[in-house]
This record gives structure tokens, C-alpha cells and sequence, in this order.
């Protein structure tokens, strides 16, 4: 028994057990974010995955999408876009400051609200001591002449605009926008959310 | 620790290999022979690892938000199972202690619980929302879908009550009540009630709280 047990000790079995499952932990991860990619549709720098949370996923896309967007709302309850990108395909930054223009009459179409939040890279929303860090359609936006709207990111309040703002974390960030009870044109595909444009 | 790996995964990952490279090369020098013990392990391992990480992923990710809720809950202690409990802060106020509900949205006043059916079914009550958007989502802990959902898109936004009870449940539905099965015994609830700003706040979040779990049991024996 004890020269079993000394065996286990010395052979590398252990170790090997240990070194197998990282590998195995290692390898879940980047098969999971592969499938959960596959998953997702990016336009315009904004991604969103239509089949998170719903019954039916197999074994591969039900934990991709688990670990992509954990126990959030099926995509006809919510719809959410992510992004970490502007509309060039440079990473977002709080040092840059961003304009997000809709067209009249091109927000987000609901049964109920949509709203925009700036957050950490992981997720987190970061509290902004000066200004919200979420705008949404009943938060006051101004409206352009021509009907359009825009949201400005920036981590300092701008000069004009500023119930129009949205205060960003200083470093790398990300932007989160839901859309609760998407209208038709979102669950159709046919509403595309617009570019996040860094201002010169 | 968690954000530390979540924030930094290149160079965490990175040192981990190379502990392991050290490891195997110091085998090395001892003879060819002596890595193959650890090399069989660390394959059966990885294979079957794999596997099991992907099989139970949806389960292991509920089950850390059910630990949360259980052990920790969100802020006003741990949520009793079976029991429903309403966030008074707005989720960027929780953002600074790391909280579940840090990664939400300040439209929301968020509601959160376990559910478990073993001893029984139990009922939803949810209160007049008079057209103001709210849900309630299951989710089933082993596939990590929504599997139903009470609220404005499903079932409106009047008062009313639910039957939550497993598949297999045979005893009779109390006069008119929706019956609602889940595919296993437990489910994570999250309710989400709209707040249009902070005074709208105090009206949801007297809703939300309004959002309640009851045993079956005590249905019956309710006057009326």
C-alpha cells in the first residue's frame, strides 16, 4: 500500500492530473469563446448573440453563450449589444472622445425602454463622481433639428449637449445598450445599431 | 482574486504554463521514462476535463449565482430559499462593492431568488402594473435557459398569481391559477421592474417588493 501511495508520489501522476486539468480548463475556454464568437453578430462594431438564454441550445452553444452573457433575458424580452470598439475598429478609450448619432427616428425601437451603459472591460459599470454613467430614452436627450440624436462619451462634460452625455470610465471601456421588448425591426435583424464615431 | 484573473487572463495564464514547462523540464532531465506517468495523467485529464467543463458550464455558472444569493445576497443578507428579495440601490451604486448587481442597469429596480420545488410547489404573486413594463425570468439551473417568464410580454402586466411546480406534479391547481412547470427542481428568479428615473424609483421598487414567493400550502388555507 505505501509503496502505491510512494508511486503516486513520486511517478508525476499528480502533477500530471494537475497539468491535465488546467489544459482541460484552458481548452474550455478558448473552444467556448470560438463557439461563442460563431454565435455573435457584429455590425457596425456592436455585437449581440440571439440565441443567449433560450431553450433548445446544444451542449457546445448552451456554455458558450452561458459564458458569454450569463443567465441573461432571451432576445425577444431584451436585446442587448455589446461593444469595446469605434465604428474604425479601434479600441475605446476614456482618453477619446465619442459621438453616437441616430437618425430620426433610428433609436432603438421597444415596447418599453432602451437604455446605454458605459462599463469596465469585464463589465462592471464604473461610477462616474460627475456625470451617468447610463443614458436611456427618458433621461431628457436634446434632439438635432434635423430630428437625430446625439450621445456624447467623454470621461469631462462637454461644452454643449450635456444632458446629452455620457460620462466614460477614464481607461479602456466598453459600452452596453439594451433594448427591453425590442420592436420588430430588432427581432427581424433589420435595425442596425450606428457606428460609435471618434470626434477629430 | 476573481477580477485579478478576469482583468489580467494573458499573464496569468502565461506564469501558469510556464510553472507547468518548469515542471516537466525538470522531470525531463531525470529521463525520458520518468515523464510518461505524467504525460498519460495529464492527457486522460484533459480529454475528460474538457468534456465535464463544457458539459457542466451552465450549471456551474447558475450555481455561483445561487451560492450568491443563498450565502451573500445582495447587500440586504442572504436571501432565504424560496424567498424573493427587491434591490433598493441602483446598480451603479453597487458597483463599488463588487456586487452581482454592478453588472445591471439603473433602469431597473432588479429582484433576485432561488427557487426549489422539491418540498413542493410554490406560488408567484406579482402585483397591478398597470401597463408598466416588468418580468420575472426562470432560469433552470442545468441548460442555463430562460425556461418561462411572467410579465409584460407574456402574461401583462395585471395582478395575479402562479403556480411554480415541478414536471411530475399531480396535486390539483387552486381555481384559475396558471400553472407554470420547471424542467428540474430549482430555478434562478430574476425579476426586473422598470424605473423611469430616481422618484419613479420609490414606486417600482414598492412594486418589486410586492413581488412575492408563497408554499402552496399556505394558499389553501387562505380565507376566500
Amino acid at each position: 500500500m505505501s509503496a502505491i501511495l510512494s508511486w503516486v508520489a513520486t511517478s508525476g501522476v499528480v502533477q500530471g492530473v494537475i497539468i491535465g486539468a488546467s489544459l482541460a480548463f484552458l481548452t474550455t475556454i478558448l473552444l467556448l469563446d470560438s463557439v461563442a464568437r460563431a454565435e455573435t453578430t457584429t455590425v457596425n462594431g456592436w455585437s449581440s448573440i440571439r440565441r443567449a438564454g433560450q431553450p433548445g441550445n446544444g451542449l457546445l452553444v448552451r456554455a458558450a453563450l452561458q459564458k458569454a452573457l450569463p443567465v441573461v433575458n432571451v432576445f425577444e424580452e431584451a436585446a442587448y449589444w455589446t461593444t469595446s470598439v469605434d465604428g474604425a475598429g479601434k479600441k475605446l478609450s476614456g482618453e477619446q472622445t465619442y459621438r453616437l448619432h441616430f437618425a430620426a427616428g433610428h433609436l432603438p425601437p421597444n415596447d418599453a425602454f432602451w437604455s446605454l451603459t458605459a462599463t469596465d472591460t469585464v463589465g462592471y459599470i464604473v461610477s462616474s463622481p460627475t456625470g451617468r454613467s447610463s443614458v436611456d430614452d427618458h433621461s431628457g436627450l436634446m434632439t438635432n433639428p434635423d430630428g437625430s440624436v446625439d450621445i456624447l462619451l467623454q470621461s469631462q462634460a462637454p461644452k454643449g449637449l450635456a444632458g446629452n452625455w455620457l460620462a466614460t470610465p477614464s481607461g479602456r471601456f466598453k459600452l452596453m445598450l439594451r433594448a427591453y421588448l425590442p420592436g420588430a425591426a430588432i427581432l427581424d435583424g433589420s435595425y442596425h445599431v450606428p457606428p460609435v464615431i471618434r470626434a477629430s | 482574486m476573481n477580477r485579478l484573473i478576469l482583468k489580467y487572463p494573458y499573464p496569468v495564464t502565461a506564469i501558469i504554463l510556464l510553472i507547468f514547462a518548469w515542471v516537466v523540464a525538470q522531470r525531463l532531465a531525470r529521463g525520458v521514462e520518468g515523464i510518461i506517468p505524467l504525460a498519460v495523467a495529464a492527457l486522460v485529464v484533459w480529454l475528460l476535463g474538457t468534456f465535464v467543463f463544457i458539459y457542466f458550464w451552465p450549471q456551474i455558472t447558475v450555481g455561483g449565482f445561487q451560492r450568491a444569493i443563498l450565502k451573500r445576497g445582495f447587500g440586504g443578507g442572504p436571501v432565504p430559499v424560496n424567498t424573493l428579495y427587491a434591490v433598493p440601490e441602483r446598480s451603479s451604486q453597487s458597483a463599488l462593492s463588487g456586487s452581482l448587481m454592478a453588472v445591471g442597469t439603473d433602469d431597473v429596480v432588479y429582484v433576485g431568488g432561488w427557487l426549489d420545488l422539491k418540498a413542493g410547489p410554490s406560488v408567484l404573486h406579482v402585483p397591478e402594473m398597470a401597463g408598466r413594463y416588468y418580468s420575472v425570468q426562470f432560469t433552470d439551473p442545468t441548460s442555463g435557459a430562460n425556461v418561462a417568464y411572467v410579465g409584460k410580454r407574456t402574461t401583462g402586466t395585471g395582478a395575479g398569481a402562479f403556480l411554480l411546480c415541478e414536471q411530475k406534479w399531480t396535486g390539483s391547481v387552486p381555481g384559475g391559477m396558471p400553472r407554470i412547470e420547471m424542467p428540474h427542481h430549482s430555478a434562478l428568479v430574476i425579476g426586473r421592474v422598470f424605473a423611469a428615473d430616481d422618484d419613479d424609483r420609490h414606486v417600482a421598487y414598492a412594486l418589486a417588493k410586492q413581488i412575492q414567493l408563497t408554499p402552496l400550502d399556505n394558499e389553501s388555507r387562505r380565507p376566500g
